[in-house]
């Protein structure tokens, strides 16, 4: 897998309270696997017309003159959202370029964080994001509500974080042996980022010791074939729970995982997995789809 | 996405329910005026315009736009509704809405690519004389007074949004309705009103299957009838997202548009209702109004059921020419006025696409026919610019007696006689190159004119080559797909 070489890490920033730990994580992560850093602003246009009159009639040229108003009113808007994303884009950048890289590219563009990633994705390597963006302010809880939909849009891994940084040392890998924790699986022993250093766990969750036993045998073999070590755990019982004391108990810093694997529906009726544990755990997040 | 339906859906509430309100009010006159067009009881248009609203809510592709009952689509009934009634109506209907779902699943909303600027135009400018001409049998014939009524609600409509504070806040069509009623009734004037025109609802409506023989003999009545609302319905209900995409900055998806059309009109025509698609002003209206969302289309129908339900027995009363002056107002709207200052400024192909249309639509009262000779005529016009885009560059050489001729441009129907003039047939020369590495042959005609030019070049005498014929009839293969890609284009265009 070339995921790595050829591709931008790419950092969404907002100004919120999880942005500068975006930048951090997004700077450690461009340095430690050698690809260019590029931030993105994205400028949600919600606008809502506060000039709204309720004359009900048609005047002539009506289109012509109602375009030319909602135009006028939405361009100041505009405006000020772009330079304010500028803002935010100028100070990470300033930060970035202060840690040490070189050719941080800053880019704003209008549309949802889904949409614009969905546009970008060819060139991207990975994405960080906050779990929370502007809108969960202040909210210990809560995840951003586009995190989900950026995550399902994109085929590309996804770092997200949850708390401000600190130098990562303990990797978790979750693994089930579901397709995307194989892909998972795949991006650790391919990634540069994991052969520096990281001390990497593997924990297997299930619902006899056996199988999660055989589960860590198969991902000690991957991993030891690509020349890292690891530590494994075979764990029976409830998943979410299980996976979050370990995290605890072991003090882990970054959780790898295949994330949303089932469709949007699936998690709407039974509750998603991938959601339970952002929600639950207190390390950062490394998921593959 | 569920993230994106909840803010069509809940994003804007405030705004969505009180642009419905308002857009409801402005739907009752229309759904009765078009009725009256397709010569139906009024009770058939309402029923129509709140399934439809409710329905295309739920189903549409273009979040804040309004469908309902329409006039574009109520011209196209008169003669079913004349000789087979309002049963017949109703099959015609549901027809119409099958044929717009098959439409969607064919992405035949592409075609809306052929719609230039000027056919557009020429659409909105017939819709509004239609609208207007459909007013003249209520103002023609009648009293003073009815003529001095439509007056003084057109002034209203116009005027009263000026009154200070109160003006904005209620719609003035609304208004007009309102006062005109009071007048006609305290002062006892004997003019035509609403419920002279036919039942109004007085329940909600019930689930009906048209009562017709199902069989060949009604399926050939009813789809002459049905074809056309498809296609009239569609073509407004997606020239009104284009409007309202542009207005809103924001995007529709036009495929769900078109089966949700379909699905509209089928609902429709099992309550009662006749066909419709999206209304341009009341579209326009709800955005000016504040409305975004798909609630406020949902509000917009379930109020003015409630409305008319309710109060069939007030809107009996209604002075017909209150709902002449709202009418008025619709078509005064929906024309492009600044067209006809562009008459003398726009280039003279534009100006007769654009004539042409209304004229079309204006003799047969269909607006299909009024787009198709728009499209036509606006091809003709485009075939013979490109016909221009060709030019042949001729040589000499005296040592070997060679005449060469180096092709540039377009070769196609349109251009192949002239083509075929470039080349000198009395020129006694030995031999003839014909270079056609920049030229490319766009059909069959094409070839074949540069066939006739080989032979007749051979009958006189000559040896005739021809170079770089596979670059130029590349363009010949009809494979539009490579024409997708960058680098096929730049092969293609590279010679100019």
């Amino acid at each position: 897998m070339t995921i790595m070489k050829n591709g931008l890490i790419l950092a969404g920033v907002d100004g919120s309270e999880l942005s500068g730990s975006v930048l951090d994580y997004a700077i450690w992560l461009s340095k430690k696997s050698a690809a260019p850093l590029k931030l993105l602003h994205t400028i949600e246009h919600s606008h809502h017309s506060e000039q709204v009159g309720h004359e009900g009639n048609l005047t002539p040229n009506i289109k012509e003159h109602l375009l030319d108003e909602l135009s006028d009113e939405e361009r100041l808007e505009s405006k000020k959202l772009i330079a304010d994303g500028k803002q935010i884009l100028n100070e990470a950048k300033d930060k970035a370029e202060a840690a040490g890289l070189s050719d941080v590219i800053a880019k704003q563009r209008h549309g949802t964080l889904p949409e614009a990633l969905l546009d970008l994705q060819s060139h991207l390597a990975m994405v960080v994001l906050g779990s929370k963006g502007r809108g969960h302010e202040g909210e210990l809880h809560g995840l951003g509500a586009q995190l989900e939909d950026a995550i399902r849009v994109i085929n590309k891994p996804v770092f997200i974080t949850k708390s401000t940084f600190k130098e990562p040392k303990k990797v978790m890998f979750a693994y089930n042996g579901s397709p995307t924790s194989h892909k998972a699986l795949n991006l650790l022993s391919n990634m540069a980022l994991f052969k520096q250093g990281l001390e990497i766990h593997v924990v297997s969750v299930q619902k006899n010791l056996a199988a999660a036993q055989n589960l860590i045998e198969d991902a000690q073999s991957v991993l030891n074939a690509a020349g890292l070590d690891m530590i494994g755990q075979a764990i029976t019982g409830e998943a979410v729970e299980a996976l979050t004391h370990y995290q605890m108990v072991h003090d882990i810093d970054i959780t790898v995982m295949g994330g949303f694997s089932h469709g949007k529906l699936h998690g709407f009726f039974f509750g998603s997995f991938t959601t339970q544990m952002l929600l639950e755990s207190n390390t950062q997040f490394l998921l593959v789809r | 996405m569920l993230l994106s339906a909840k803010q069509d859906w809940l994003g804007n509430v405030r705004n969505d329910v009180l642009a419905g309100i308002v857009v409801a009010l402005a739907l009752v006159p229309e759904a009765i005026a078009f009725s009256i067009i397709a010569g139906v009881d009024p009770k058939v248009g309402l029923y129509a315009s709140f399934a439809i609203a409710v329905i295309i809510s739920i189903v549409g592709g273009r979040a804040g736009m309004i469908s309902a009952a329409t006039a574009a689509t109520a011209l196209l009934m008169v003669t079913l509704v004349k000789d087979h009634g309002l049963q017949y109506l109703l099959v015609a209907t549901i027809l119409a809405g099958v044929l717009q779902i098959v439409a969607g699943y064919l992405n035949l909303h592409k075609f809306m690519s052929f719609i230039s600027k000027s056919v557009m135009t020429g659409f909105l400018n017939a819709l509004a004389i239609l609208i207007f001409m459909a007013q003249l049998p209520e103002l023609t014939n009648v009293t003073w007074h009815v003529y001095a009524l439509t007056a003084a609600g057109l002034g209203i409509i116009y005027l009263f949004p000026y009154v200070p504070k109160i003006g904005t806040l209620l719609p003035s069509p609304l208004v007009n309705i309102v006062v005109l009623t009071l007048v006609v009734y305290f002062f006892g004037i004997d003019v035509r009103t609403i419920g002279d025109m036919g039942d109004l609802p007085d329940t909600l409506p019930i689930f009906l299957w048209p009562d017709v023989p199902f069989n060949l003999e009604t399926l050939s009545i009813v789809f002459p009838y049905s074809i056309s609302i498809a296609i009239v319905g569609l073509l407004e209900s997606l020239l009104t997202a284009n409007v309202i995409d542009e207005l809103t900055d924001t995007e529709s998806d036009k495929k769900r548009e078109c089966k949700g059309q379909g699905i509209a009109n089928i609902g429709s025509g099992l309550i009662g209702g006749m066909a419709g698609c999206a209304m341009i002003g009341q579209s326009i209206i709800n955005v000016k109004s504040g409305g975004r969302g798909r609630l406020s289309t949902m509000v917009a129908g379930v109020f003015l059921l409630i409305l008319v339900v309710f109060l069939s027995d007030i809107l009996s009363i209604v002075p017909m020419a209150a709902l002449v002056a709202v009418m008025i107002m619709v078509s005064i709207g929906t024309f492009n006025w600044t067209s006809i200052k562009e008459l003398k400024t726009n280039p003279v192909s534009a100006s007769s696409v654009m004539v042409a249309t209304v004229i079309v639509v204006v003799w047969t009262h269909n607006l299909a026919f009024g787009v198709f000779t728009g499209i036509l005529i606006g091809s003709l016009f485009m075939a013979q610019r490109l016909s221009q885009y060709l030019l042949v560059e001729s040589g000499y050489d005296e040592a070997s007696d060679t005449r060469t001729y180096q092709v540039i441009g377009q070769v196609f129907f349109n251009s192949s006689d002239k083509f075929i003039g470039f080349f000198d047939f009395r020129e006694a020369v030995d031999k003839v190159v014909i270079d056609v590495h920049r030229a490319h042959f766009w059909d069959i005609t094409g070839v074949a004119a540069l066939d006739k030019v080989v032979i007749k070049l051979r009958r006189e005498g000559a040896d005739v080559s021809i170079i770089g014929l596979n670059e130029a009839s590349e363009t010949l293969l009809d494979k539009f797909a490579v024409h997708d890609k960058p680098e096929e284009v730049e092969k293609i265009m590279g010679g100019h």
